[in-house]
């Protein structure tokens, strides 16, 4: 009899980073339940939301919990798919819990991650490409680029300040315009407009949207309707950040 | 039409947003084939979205709603045969369509004070907003329902047996 603490402890891992890596709630929640029937735990409650996940199993006449309170994250797909595939391999065959526990550690430190730099380049080509596409010129795009770059620095400037999403995307939004301002009045940009938006693309709230579509979908309507309010909260500030920085333009 | 025009309005926009998805799924941290697949999705959200709203002028909600559907689409089938998480794809690909101009004008209507252009632009982005999700939301419940049905077969062949 495999100790039900140890495979309890190994689910909820499990769901505690597909959480982290920004996994829908319902594939949390799936994921650790089937992982606690693959190792014949049969009476196991899941619950998560979205800064919460508990598991609960019932066995031998008593209750055992684990609770895990899920930080701040962002997206990372690449972990996402590793605990996945993870997760899909041991409900096919379940390793002893001791083996399972360092394929995980192998896949946690495998971790595939581009360099801060190339991060940035992506900053760069996302929102020229952005501006290309709502059509702007090539010189617009090499602006917004730099806006986009310069939007990239703030954020990270703003985590590790610990700053909530609000003023973090208020500051992000407002850097770029006002060097997306200072940009066209120094003649190597055209249109103020078209440079703000290419570089906005990457504060858009388009993750915490489609998140939202998905929990409501599945009736998870806690967990969407706290994503929907994330996503009106982020446009929200990206507006008062760059309204701000227009409105302090105007007053020269 | 001119071959030059359909370059001009359809083939380069959907360039731009194939490689704006791709410099995205790198934000995201995808790394390999799953880049192209979004980047991919995206320039196939946006031709759809284009091709239903000029040749066929089906207005703006619905083309906005069918492009979301596309997207579902072809990501769900992406998801399927890679056996990964449909999120990544989805997520990414559906970046062209985000109404981030619609937040910025919004924005600067209200700025100027133009009380009746800020209410039609915000009203306009959240609509897009909504048709879009709407979209998703169809096609990721049809896969769902027909997952369910499929589980549901196989239990009761397994229970026969």
């Amino acid at each position: 009899m495999v100790d039900v603490e140890e495979i309890l402890d190994l689910a909820v891992e499990v769901g505690y980073h597909i959480q982290l890596a920004g996994g829908e709630i319902y594939r949390v929640e799936e994921s650790v339940s089937r992982l606690l029937k693959a190792y014949g735990v049969e009476t196991g409650e899941v619950f998560a939301i979205p800064n919460c996940l508990i598991a609960s199993v019932h066995t031998g006449g008593r209750e055992v919990t684990s609770m895990r309170r899920i930080p701040n994250h962002g997206t990372d797909i690449w972990k996402l798919e590793a605990m996945n595939g993870l997760c899909r391999k041991l409900c096919a065959m379940p390793l002893p819990v001791d083996q399972a526990r360092s394929a995980l550690q192998e896949e946690l430190e495998g971790e595939k991650e581009y360099s801060q730099f190339v991060i940035l380049l992506a900053h760069f080509f996302g929102a020229g490409m952005f501006t290309l596409f709502f059509g702007g010129s090539w010189r617009d795009a090499m602006c917004a680029g730099v806006c986009g770059a310069a939007i990239g620095l703030t954020v990270w400037w703003m985590d590790a300040l610990r700053a909530n999403l609000f003023i973090r995307t208020i500051a992000g939004g407002g850097v770029s315009a006002l060097l997306a301002l200072g940009l066209v009045a120094a003649g190597l940009g055209q249109s103020v407009d078209l440079v703000t938006i290419g570089a906005l693309m990457t504060l858009v709230p388009g993750v915490a949207l489609t998140n939202a579509v998905r929990d409501v979908m599945v009736g998870d309507m806690v967990s969407g309707l706290s994503k929907l309010a994330e996503a009106v909260l982020i446009g929200v500030a990206i507006a008062l950040g760059t309204g701000l920085a227009l409105g302090i333009a105007q007053m020269f | 039409m001119e071959l030059t025009e359909v370059i001009q309005v359809f083939v380069l926009p959907c360039l731009w947003a194939f490689g704006a998805c791709l410099a995205f799924a790198v934000i995201f941290n995808i790394h390999g084939l799953g880049m192209f697949i979004c980047g991919a999705g995206g320039a196939l959200g946006w031709l759809v979205y284009l091709l239903c709203s000029r040749p066929l002028g089906l207005g703006d909600m619905l083309s906005a709603l069918l492009a979301g559907v596309s997207i579902s689409v072809w990501s769900e089938t992406m998801a399927r045969l890679r056996k990964c998480p449909v999120t990544g794809y989805l997520l990414v690909a559906f970046f062209p369509l985000v109404p981030g101009g619609g937040i910025y004008y919004a924005m600067k209507f209200a700025i100027a004070g133009q009380t009746r252009n800020f209410g039609n632009t915000l009203m306009h982005t959240v609509e897009f907003a909504g048709a879009l999700a709407l979209g998703v939301l169809l096609v990721s419940s049809a896969v769902r329902m027909r997952r369910t049905v499929a589980e549901r077969r196989r239990g009761q062949r397994y229970g026969a047996v």
